[in-house]
């Protein structure tokens, strides 16, 4: 981390207190300012109140759980989220992607592991260049890192965002879902293709006029995804 | 009854059935011709005795009569002639029998009524003997001479022999009754007593196999149940007709089918509720451990600088702390494979890129060799199977040594992976053991580095691939071989 770049600000949302004490200890050390809730409506509250810039948030939650805390957040904001989850196999990992979020990562986490996912997803939100596509009414504007659809601004997470700047880097060009998470998500080796998947219908959702049958964001079997100049 | 040889179709249960049917057959019709034939045999005895008696009486008697009649026309000293009118008058005054007369007083003149079909020489000598021999007269005797009869075969045709003296000192005069209708009355009497036996003898068999067929039902039935039940279909019931000794071994079997659906139900239940605690165990151990972990890497960084008798037991703390969430992770992921949530999550994937990435994300490359050849594609669920090669290779180094190497090549529409190590083999009594979960090959290293899950994770997810391992020994040492199909049994295409 540079010297100027701000001190990122996480919300960690968990009940038990070990782990809350034990990841705040090991967030706060890897260098980021780290709120804490014990409570999905705690955390809403705080969230609210204190904007972070990532939330680290835990799936089995007293109250309202932690799909939910994510729907609601998602409702009117698109900053990254990261779940803490019990089993990598499990539906928790299907329901927390199609509620919106971003990462996941498995109980019990390395510290070590959490904060690289936590930078990767920060580093998604970074502006890189200048230039800007359009692909029929979607115009992707790398420079203000906004994309507007028929002149209308679309709220896209940055993981939205950088998987359509991955896709829209190389138009025509099917891409398989282990690049993607390679590109998007920076794991390194053997991630969670369910992640890609996810992400690409909530994308499809904002971008395409039909989203049950895209025209931008096509599927190649057998491959992955590949983005399409639409025919004129 | 005809009883071919069956064929050897439908083998055991038929025969066994057929023997039982033909032994019953056998015993009811041994029964029925017992019975038939000595009822038969003792009526027809009785029969012939009393025709027999009544005909011969009835001939016997007229004999007498007739020829009580005509001797007194008899001169004292009678000449040749004059007997044989005599014999004429006997035979024609009679029931049509012929008669022979002859006369010790004039010996060669024995006449026949029919000489052509009877003369003397057709009297049995012990009947004429028997007629010639005067009895002693006392009180039981009022005459010296009696009248004899005999049963004869004369050319085949059955007849009946009467003999006396006329009169006392003279001539002898023998009587010759055909029984033809007598015997063929017999003979009638004699073929219906056979049909009737025949008939009962089919009947008994019809019966039997009736009988049989009652007994047989309930049995096949039996047998058919016990069949399901054996395979694994505990609510089999039976049906229990009656009070007989079959519906008593109906409920029988009903009771013992209850009895041993209730232990295994039990026995079910019980291991759900082992494999439960396993889960909820390895869930709740998470918690504390996620807490933990968290902290695993402050004490690491800080051990450097910590004081050097406690930075030792903080390193263990650091090591063992992650020994146990493997443990942990492990057993979480064998409990998803008893509770069949495990979840394939399949993709096309390169299985030399796969081997590839495993070896490099561990860094294997020095101690491994790779014959690999790119573009054998299969769809599979990467990260299992790199959890299954980092198990193998993983396993490969441990225990066998370097140099591993791995091949793969294509068999048919299957994959093979060989993974050999150069080590000094698995012990024969150990591989039938080596998937099994914590079984120590060595047990004098009960505390390996493994958790003693690994393999049996790697079979499981070579399974849920619908593929398998083998271990076996080579020639420089164990051989694990993964087979996997190209496109797992139930696939679940990830988009």
């Amino acid at each position: 981390m540079g010297q100027n770049e701000p001190v990122p600000f996480l919300l960690l949302i968990e009940d038990d207190d070990a782990i809350r004490t034990g990841l705040e200890l090991a967030l706060t050390r890897q260098g980021h300012r780290v709120a804490t809730a014990a409570s999905g409506e705690d955390g809403l509250k705080l969230f609210k109140e204190q904007r972070p810039d990532l939330i680290v948030l835990d799936v089995m939650l007293p109250g309202i759980d932690g799909f939910e805390v994510c729907r609601r957040i998602r409702r009117t904001d698109q900053l990254p989220i990261i779940l803490l989850t019990a089993r990598s196999d499990d539906i928790d990992v299907v329901v927390g992607l199609e509620s919106g979020a971003d990462d996941y990562v498995v109980k019990p986490v390395q510290p070590r592991v959490l904060d690289a996912r936590i930078r990767a997803v920060l580093r998604r939100g970074e502006r890189e260049s200048s230039d800007s596509s359009t692909y029929g009414s979607l115009v992707i504007d790398r420079s203000a890192m906004t994309v507007t659809k028929d002149g209308q601004d679309l709220q896209l997470t940055p993981t939205e965002l950088r998987l359509l700047l991955e896709l829209s880097r190389r138009p025509g060009q099917a891409l398989s879902r282990q690049q993607l998470l390679r590109l998007v998500w920076e794991h390194d080796y053997l991630g969670d293709s369910r992640l890609v998947d996810a992400c690409v219908q909530r994308l499809r959702a904002k971008v395409e006029d039909v989203p049950s049958a895209p025209t931008l964001i096509r599927t190649v079997r057998g491959v992955g995804y590949r983005l399409d100049p639409p025919l004129q | 009854m005809t009883d071919p040889q069956t064929p050897p179709r439908r083998r055991r249960p038929w025969r066994r059935l057929r023997s039982l049917r033909v032994r019953l057959i056998a015993v009811f019709a041994a029964v029925a011709l017992i019975t038939a034939v000595s009822a038969s045999g003792i009526a027809y005895w009785l029969n012939r005795d009393a025709v027999l008696k009544r005909a011969q009486d009835t001939a016997l008697n007229d004999f007498r009569v007739s020829l009580t009649r005509n001797v007194s026309d008899l001169p004292l000293e009678p000449t040749c002639p004059e007997l044989a009118y005599l014999a004429q008058q006997v035979a024609s005054s009679g029931l049509n029998y012929d008669v022979v007369v002859t006369d010790p007083a004039q010996p060669g003149c024995a006449v026949s009524t029919d000489p052509s079909r009877f003369t003397l020489q057709d009297v049995p000598q012990a009947l004429q003997r028997a007629v010639a021999t005067p009895r002693e007269v006392g009180a039981g005797n009022q005459y010296p001479y009696h009248l004899y009869w005999q049963r004869v075969n004369l050319g085949n045709r059955p007849f009946l022999v009467g003999g006396t003296k006329v009169v006392p000192s003279g001539p002898t005069a023998y009587m010759f009754k055909s029984l033809e209708d007598e015997r063929a009355d017999l003979n009638t009497l004699g073929w219906s007593l056979a049909i009737a036996t025949l008939l009962a003898l089919i009947g008994s068999a019809l019966l039997a196999q009736a009988a049989s067929s009652t007994v047989l039902r309930p049995v096949r039935r039996l047998g058919e149940a016990a069949r399901r039940l054996g395979e694994g279909k505990l609510d089999t019931r039976l049906e229990v007709e009656g009070g007989d000794e079959l519906a008593d071994l109906a409920r029988t079997f009903n009771r013992t089918a209850e009895s041993l659906s209730h232990q295994v139900e039990e026995l079910s239940a019980r291991e759900a509720q082992s494999r439960r605690f396993v889960a909820d165990m390895s869930h709740e151990l998470r918690t504390p451990l996620t807490a933990m972990t968290a902290v695993t890497d402050i004490l690491e960084d800080e051990a450097d600088s910590l004081d050097p008798m406690i930075e030792p037991a903080v390193r263990l703390v650091v090591s063992e702390t992650r020994r146990l969430s493997d443990l942990v992770e492990n057993l979480m992921e064998v409990t998803r494979f008893d509770a069949g949530t495990a979840k394939l999550v399949a993709d096309e994937v390169d299985i030399a890129d796969l081997i590839m990435s495993c070896i490099d994300g561990r860094a294997w490359y020095d101690a491994v060799e790779v014959d690999a050849p790119r573009g054998i594609r299969l769809m599979a669920d990467p990260r299992r199977l790199d959890v299954v090669f980092a198990n193998l290779i993983g396993n490969a180094l441990k225990h066998g040594g370097s140099p591993v190497r791995v091949a793969v090549r294509q068999e048919g529409d299957q994959v093979v992976v060989e993974v050999r190590d150069s080590g000094p083999g698995i012990p024969e009594e150990v591989l039938p053991h080596v998937f099994d979960r914590f079984y120590k090959a060595d047990k004098g290293r009960a505390r390996s580095e493994g958790s003693g899950l690994g393999l049996s994770i790697a079979m499981a997810n070579a399974q849920i691939h619908g593929g398998t391992i083998t271990a076996a020994n080579g020639e420089s040492g164990a051989v694990f071989t993964l087979t996997l199909p190209h496109t797992p049994p139930s696939q679940e295409d990830a988009q």
